[in-house]
């Protein structure tokens, strides 16, 4: 119990010498910092704006990345894709789908076909022929819980029938203006190499912003594209949807080692989509590095400005040598001015990029009606940017500091 | 102190300052140092607060050689034993007339007493009631009473005055004369005073006169006196 309040005093008093040390020049820095309002601000300015780009740029780029990974994930390959490896699925989809939602984090689990296909369309009279559109051939039940490319057709419905299609935007410009109710026919190679023709009634128009959607393609009911593919039970590929995404390698490993026999091949978004991601991922590094160099450029304004700061400040810091103060005390409060001038800039600069941030998510920011940004609000990366620009000001003042302490008391009081 | 020297400048341009000066000063004194612009006082006055460094020579305050001391130690020294009045006063314009005069004792580190004993000399230079007011708001004769408070928080060993009345009219600089002499009586504080108008100061202890960097006791009229 003594020792307790032995070791308690010792704080006492360590804390009290520690206040009292602090005290006068923390006082003094920030005295001489608020009475230059306009060099206070200048320097504040400086930081706010460096964290400020940061988060612009994150908001920005890493939204859209994002942006594209939520669409890729929504609208094409799930959380994880399962493919055959060498051709296509030939086992029941239904028995893969219903593996795969029987496992807690599962969301939902779709069918997918690909194919490619000729489509033409007598619009007035006139024959309008596309060549090698890309078809996707989907289960209508199953698809619009495991993919939101249904919230995608701006004008009808998605594919209900197995005579329903439903053409990209893109395509459907490319057809002479395509519409809802539009008759088509759609040429596709069989796996005997047999022409199979189709008619299909326009159900709906798809038209994605950002276009990762199926803006160029058309979509037919999975059982139609068999059918006209002569591959009746076969899929291309299974969309798996996760509750929590994180789980999609888990869930992968899983899956792999249930079918050990079989010739699956699992991926992750990230694997599937790597070479479409890759390219983004270094120029969000790049922006990123830009964005620092910013804050290099805070710190360089805030240099000129302590150095402004100290060269003002002169003739005191001449008085204050005369009358005593260290050289180390000089140091320590022009340092305190750094520490003072990072903390608001860092505050301010943090709350006004978060407050971008917000706006960004809750408008659901994007440019020119194309995808809207996916923004979230990544606490590590706002307290480490904070924290970085807050070093930078103090080590940027570290030189400002050092001449400071530099002067010499009869010289600097001879400075008007 | 011995055999002081102070040379600026090399070559041609060297400028002897001061040539073997020699001088003790007692404790409780009120040292007059007077002589004409460019004499050398100011240089002397330099070299005892440490600001500046003796070509050659030694400064003893108090017992310790000055002159051997660190830039760390110098300033200590000059926090402990020496208080400064300037021509200007020179007071932090940031911190208001309380804080100035507690400065001293603040970078001393001992701020327990340092308000009250702040508050007890700046009621004895009579500015009790501008305690709260910005150092930058107050006229120049208070300023030089603030400078004055200062100089004496920490009870140094000696108070060094570079021209105090220089800047102020005829009435306030005649108040802060009084002034110092009602510390250095009441305080038995050690004064050493260098103007260039010596009639200001009316009876002292002690009178030096520099010329051309050389050092007289006495004043420079009762000299001539003597000599004719």
């Amino acid at each position: 119990m003594s020792i307790i309040l032995v070791l308690y005093l010792q704080y006492i008093k360590y804390q009290t010498i520690f206040i009292d040390y602090v005290e006068y020049r923390l006082q003094l820095a920030k005295r001489m910092l608020f009475n230059k309002k306009g060099s206070l601000m200048g320097a504040v300015l400086a930081v706010t704006v460096g964290i400020l780009v940061i988060h612009v740029n994150f908001v920005i780029f890493q939204g859209l990345f994002d942006a594209i990974v939520r669409d890729l994930t929504d609208y094409r390959f799930g959380n994880l894709q399962v493919t055959d490896e060498d051709d296509y699925i030939d086992k029941s989809d239904a028995s893969l789908v219903n593996w795969f939602e029987r496992i807690p984090y599962v969301y939902a689990a779709t069918p997918r076909l690909d194919s490619s296909a000729a489509i033409n369309i007598t619009k007035f009279g006139k024959k309008i022929e596309e060549t090698r559109i890309p078809i996707v051939g989907v289960d209508p039940l199953r698809d619009i819980r495991a993919s939101t490319a249904h919230t995608t057709v701006t004008d009808g419905q998605y594919v209900f029938a197995r005579n329903s299609i439903v053409l990209g935007s893109s395509v459907a410009r490319d057809l002479g203006g395509a519409q809802v109710g539009d008759d088509l026919k759609l040429k596709i190679v069989d796996r005997y190499g047999q022409d199979q023709i189709r008619r299909f009634i326009v159900t709906g128009i798809a038209n994605s912003p950002g276009g990762n959607g199926f803006d160029y393609s058309a979509v037919i009911h999975i059982d139609t594209l068999r059918d006209m593919m002569n591959r009746d039970g076969f899929t291309g590929s299974i969309m798996v949807k996760l509750n929590d995404p994180s789980k999609s390698t888990e869930l992968k490993n899983l899956f792999l080692q249930a079918f050990s026999n079989d010739e699956f091949k699992a991926e992750t978004l990230e694997e599937v989509a790597e070479q479409q991601l890759a390219g983004f991922r270094s120029g969000i590094a790049m922006i990123n590095m830009i964005g620092y160099f910013g804050m290099m450029s805070s710190a360089f304004a805030i240099v000129t400005i302590q150095m402004m700061l100290v060269n003002g400040k002169t003739r005191e810091i001449g008085v204050m040598r005369a009358i005593g103060a260290k050289r180390k005390d000089i140091l320590i409060i022009f340092l305190f001015q750094g520490i003072i001038i990072g903390a608001i800039g860092a505050t301010v600069g943090t709350a006004a990029g978060l407050g971008y941030t917000i706006y960004a998510k809750e408008t659901k920011m994007s440019f020119n009606n194309s995808l809207p940004l996916e923004v979230t609000i990544q606490w590590d990366k706002v307290i480490q940017t904070a924290l970085t620009s807050f070093g930078l000001a103090i080590v940027a003042s570290l030189y400002p500091s050092y001449r400071a302490t530099k002067l010499l008391p009869i010289e600097a009081m001879r400075t008007v | 102190m011995y055999n002081l020297n102070k040379y600026y400048g090399k070559g041609d341009t060297e400028v002897h300052a001061l040539r073997d000066i020699s001088i003790t000063v007692n404790k409780g004194e009120f040292l007059l140092i007077v002589g004409s612009s460019g004499s050398g006082k100011s240089t002397l006055l330099n070299m005892i607060g440490l600001l500046d460094k003796p070509s050659s020579g030694k400064i003893l305050i108090d017992g310790i050689e000055t002159t051997k001391l660190n830039d760390s130690k110098i300033s200590s020294f000059r926090n402990k034993k020496l208080g400064f009045i300037f021509q200007f006063s020179n007071l932090l314009p940031d911190l208001t007339v309380l804080e100035n005069v507690m400065l001293p004792r603040q970078i001393l580190g001992t701020n327990d007493s340092a308000k009250q004993d702040a508050i007890e000399l700046l009621k004895l230079v009579g500015l009790e009631d501008q305690l709260q007011k910005r150092a930058n708001k107050i006229s120049g004769g208070q300023a030089q009473r603030v400078a004055i408070a200062r100089g004496l928080v920490n009870h140094p060993t000696i108070v060094l005055a570079d021209e105090p009345t220089g800047n102020l009219d005829s009435i306030s600089a005649q108040n802060i004369v009084q002034l110092m002499k009602l510390m250095c009586k009441k305080l038995g504080q050690t004064f050493i005073v260098v103007t260039h108008d010596r009639h200001q100061f009316g009876d002292v202890d002690r009178v030096i006169t520099i010329k051309d960097g050389r050092s007289f006791e006495g004043e420079e009229s009762q000299r001539l006196e003597i000599t004719a």
